[in-house]
């Protein structure tokens, strides 16, 4: 049986690489298995596939000859931007062809007066900041990859980041993207006006992870640097008088350019690793941004330091340079690999809540910590309510990995639970593709696969992701069976 | 068709306001753009979320188009009823069910007033953003489906910009809850979809939107110039040092004129055009604004500019901008507001090229509009009373909203497309793109029950009128097939 898959599983290679040969130049084809290795996964290592083969098209026509030849041979396309997703929304089909857009990597046109760049899928996050810096202008979004990470894949994931509180997600930064529907149409969504009539495709397009078309180009705003930035670093004796500090912060209409927490296990990680001088008797530590000009962020430094006094806060800290507010930052930046120094693996999840139930949901995670036997550090974006709860695990201990599924599975559901969602900025990918049954009724998952047949009625683009199938959900409704209730009873199961 | 649909609508339990004789349905059958009128077969007025959910069942399975309304007080035409269909009237469902001052989230019914919202959290030191001219009577629900904005949507954005969440029933009577109340929601973005959809996509039983804290200063600039190229210059150089006004709002001498015979504003004579800025904030940040603007605007050649000193003068300012459409009636009897957005650089050259169609019409245009967010608002006199000038005065509107496609803008800024800018539609946009719109409009109403024939045009409509808009000799969507 495996053999005979195998052959035909070959066979099919042949006949679309011949297909696509007839397209494209030689180069921009990949089939052999070394050439395909560095595609088989995306930031979430965890899970591999090779791709049938690998496109890499140069321009619009050859995406579009692409998508024709997988039309034709009825395959999979799963596009790929630089390949840093933590949810897997890159991860190759077996059977389908890897869509890398990595060279369609031009910054097109820069407007200063209008402050908009036109830019290629491939271009990096920071790359766009680089290229406009000398006009004294910005991209805001910043999610810590922003070094390697394309703005296509930005775009694919709603992409979020440290500043993302003031400044929004990669959908309030965008005003238009050109995309290539599986049909070959190119449609541009978005105006560089005020607002677009019809239906906002621009932010249905946003976030949905190359589910529906490949994004060709993307128009982003850009915003004047701000004249100074200043940060205060805050210790707390408990998890709880912090988030209540960051409640207070937002409530008393303060929107800080970045409002972070970590707390004492991942303090510790991070002190042994970069000395930024952290607080080692805090159980948690807030730092707050602010930017903007010079009176303003005086201003608003002013009452968060007396916010956080009031809180109960044991020690507070202003930075006086650049450098030191680099270096109270420099931690929290490096909070992942500093926490991979006291863990042979860890896993992070990405979850988010309605502020006002940020006390309970740190507690009930401590309660599941202790349940589980494995420690959890929280390092996360505290002012949006963005999750990212870190489970040491390892991977070595039979057992382990799942036990640390188990529990993550549990911070998601508890999520949903007091209200909030199972992603902030990651996407759902295949790895939460589970939890969206939990987080999602019948008839709204239904209203997802009309959306996705409307723009791909065939469903060759990333197949198997993001949305999972009712048969799917009724399978994992089975195994998780809460409280004797079963969720979607209405399902038909098997 | 219409016995049965009465029929299944009485079936309802508990039983609900429905109307069904002419003398009743008379006020449905126009919204604020009154220009166009239909009776509605009938009308229903759901006191709950249930009822609606069971009217648009028993529509569904009779095959009824259903119409929502709100306050209609939409100006494009999206709530003008159907003939054969029912009119899904949401002004009873006007509880605020939630306030959490702490989340600074309100969670309403559809039918709540855009105001009434502001004011039952005033007490609390916040308010809603949003705010049409309109809003001490248009609805939530309402302002949703249009994706509305006001005057100061330049610094708080649009309807969109300012919602968590919404629950709407679909074409199946099935409930979507689109959005949520932390940052993101996994899935295809819903809550944009239907924001703006203009009842096309599904009915809005519920919206959740974001308060602000109320500011804590806020200050009122109106600068006065010889010229309008002058004032749309002053517009740019403001935007373009990265100060966001809470409003920038600008008006013509027509408009100037016409507000100063009404209203006796005292304005500074003379004046080609009048730039009322708003800057607010915390007191350091909203009066380190008002310097810098302040400073822009005499340097582009204002001749005059005051400051409000205090908030009775504020209110005098804006009195003349928010009324500034009613001292308009005293021009000429009728007059025709479009609604267009332009990139803000495009400004000048806009203003220019309709001080030049209005010449080759010979009809008067006054302009009042949103400068700051490039939303453009001219507005054509003329008298219904003299043959032909109504269809004159609306070719010259489908020519401004052309132009503002032409140089990179929209056909709508935040009135919508409803009916009366479906025509704009097919130049606004390529086959592939209607066809994209289609496509999800089936994907949430494949039976076509939900306000049919507004806001997306079918690709034979724009191809019939294709011929009417030929441009440079390249027929538009020459790919249709046509009869």
């Amino acid at each position: 049986m495996s053999a005979v898959r195998e052959v035909s599983h070959d066979a099919k290679r042949a006949r679309v690489a011949a297909e696509l040969a007839r397209v494209l130049p030689a180069k921009s084809v990949l089939v052999e298995r070394e050439a395909l290795k560095p595609y088989e996964c995306d930031g979430l290592s965890a899970y591999r596939e090779t791709p049938l083969l690998a496109a890499i098209p140069a321009d619009e026509s050859e995406v579009a000859a692409v998508l024709a030849v997988a039309r034709a041979t009825g395959t999979p396309v799963v596009a790929r931007g630089s390949g840093t997703g933590l949810s897997g929304g890159a991860l190759p089909l077996s059977d389908g062809i890897l869509l890398s857009l990595a060279r369609f990597n031009r910054v097109v046109a820069v407007d200063p007066l209008a402050r908009i760049a036109r830019v290629q899928p491939g271009v990096t996050n920071l790359k766009i900041s680089q290229h406009v810096a000398h006009l004294g202008l910005y991209y805001a979004p910043d999610p810590s990859s922003q070094i390697a990470c394309s703005i296509g894949g930005n775009v694919a994931e709603n992409s979020g980041g440290v500043h993302c509180l003031k400044y929004g997600l990669t959908v309030h930064n965008i005003v238009k993207v050109r995309v290539i529907t599986v049909e070959g149409d190119i449609v541009d969504l978005g105006s560089e006006a005020l607002d677009s009539p019809g239906y906002d495709l621009l932010a249905t397009i946003t976030g949905s992870e190359g589910l529906l078309a490949v994004i060709l180009e993307v128009t982003v705003k850009l915003l004047p640097k701000p004249e100074v930035a200043q940060v205060v670093m805050a210790s707390f004796g408990d998890v709880e008088s912090a988030g209540e500090a960051v409640a207070r912060v937002i409530g008393a209409g303060i929107v800080p350019a970045g409002l972070e927490m970590m707390d004492k296990l991942a303090t510790r990680a991070v002190e042994g690793f970069v000395h930024a001088g952290y607080d080692l008797e805090a159980e948690a530590i807030l730092l707050a941004e602010s930017d903007g000009s010079r009176e303003e962020v005086a201003h608003e430094i002013a009452q968060v330091i007396e916010i956080m006094r009031s809180s109960g806060a044991t020690d507070i800290r202003c930075s006086s340079s650049d450098a030191e507010r680099l270096r109270f930052w420099s931690g929290r930046k490096a909070a992942f690999p500093a926490v991979g120094r006291i863990s042979p693996d860890y896993y992070c999840i990405d979850g988010s809540i309605p502020r006002g139930a940020l006390a309970k949901v740190l507690k009930r995670t401590e309660e599941l910590s202790a349940r589980y036997g494995l420690r959890c550090a929280n390092v996360f974006h505290a002012g949006d309510g963005n999750l990212h709860p870190l489970i040491l695990y390892d991977a070595n201990i039979p057992g382990e990995l799942e036990t640390t599924e188990r529990f993550a599975a549990d911070i998601l559901e508890l999520c949903i639970e007091v209200g909030g969602t199972i992603t902030g900025e990651h996407g759902v990918g295949i790895e939460k593709i589970n939890q969206m049954c939990s987080q999602f009724r019948p008839a709204e998952l239904a209203q997802f696969r009309a959306v996705k047949a409307a723009f791909d009625p065939e469903g060759l683009l990333n197949p198997g992701k993001m949305v999972p199938t009712l048969h799917r959900c009724a399978e994992y409704g089975a195994m998780r069976v809460k409280g004797g209730a079963l969720p979607h009873p209405d399902l038909p199961r098997f | 068709m219409r016995s049965q649909a009465l029929a299944a609508l009485r079936a309802i339990r508990p039983p609900m306001t429905v109307i069904s004789d002419d003398e009743g349905l008379k006020p449905f059958e126009t919204d604020a753009f009154i220009a166009h009128r239909e009776t509605p077969m009938l009308a229903v007025l759901p006191d709950d979320e249930a009822q609606v959910r069971q009217v648009v069942k028993a529509c569904h399975a009779l095959g009824v188009p259903v119409v929502s309304r709100g306050a209609g007080t939409g100006i494009s035409g999206g709530a003008i009823p159907h003939r054969d269909g029912v009119l899904l009237v949401l002004s009873k469902m006007r509880r605020i069910d939630e306030v959490n001052a702490l989340a600074r989230t309100a969670t309403v019914e559809p039918g709540v007033r855009n105001l009434q919202v502001s004011e039952a959290v005033a007490h609390l030191g916040l308010f809603y953003a949003p705010d049409p001219s309109s809003q001490s009577i248009c609805s939530i629900g309402g302002n949703v489906a249009e994706n509305s904005g006001g005057v100061h949507c330049l610094k708080y954005g649009l309807t969109t910009h300012n919602l968590l969440a919404v629950r709407a029933i679909d074409a199946d009577g099935d409930v979507i809850d689109a959005g949520s109340l932390a940052l993101d929601a996994p899935g295809y973005d819903l809550l944009a979809l239907l924001t703006g959809s203009e009842g096309n996509l599904g009915v809005i039983t519920r919206v959740t939107v974001r308060l602000l804290p109320l500011p804590e200063r806020t200050e009122t600039l109106l600068a006065a110039f010889p010229s309008v190229r002058q004032a749309a210059e002053a517009v740019g150089e403001i935007i373009g040092a990265g100060i966001i006004p809470a409003a920038l709002e600008m008006m013509d001498r027509i408009v100037i004129e016409a507000c100063e015979r009404f209203m006796a504003m005292g304005f500074p004579t003379g004046a080609e055009a009048l730039l009322l800025a708003e800057v607010d904030g915390g007191k350091e940040e909203a009066g380190e604004a008002l310097e810098a603007v302040s400073a822009i605007l005499a340097r582009c050649g204002a001749s005059e500019v005051r400051v409000a000193a205090d908030s009775v003068e504020r209110e005098r300012l804006w009195k003349s901008r928010k009324g500034a459409f009613t001292a308009l009636a005293t021009i000429l009897p009728d007059y025709y507001t479009i609604d267009g957005t332009i990139p803000r650089r495009c400004l000048p050259e806009v203003l220019a090229e309709i001080t030049r169609l209005s010449a080759e019409y010979g009809m008067t245009v006054g302009n009042v509009f949103h400068a700051g967010d490039g939303n453009i608002h001219p507005c054509i006199f003329y008298d219904a009373g003299k043959p032909g000038e109504l269809e004159r005065s609306e070719e010259f509107g489908g020519r401004i909203l052309e132009l503002c496609v032409a140089v990179g803008g929209t056909i709508t800024g935040e009135h919508g497309v409803g009916i009366e800018k479906l025509r704009q539609m097919c130049v606004q946009f390529r086959a592939p793109e209607l066809a994209a719109f289609h496509d999800v409009k089936r994907a949430f109403d494949p039976d076509s029950i939900l306000n049919p024939g507004k806001a997306v045009p079918t690709l034979k409509r724009c191809a019939e009128w294709g011929g009417t808009h030929m441009r440079a000799g390249r027929m538009p969507h020459a790919d249709i097939p046509r009869f």
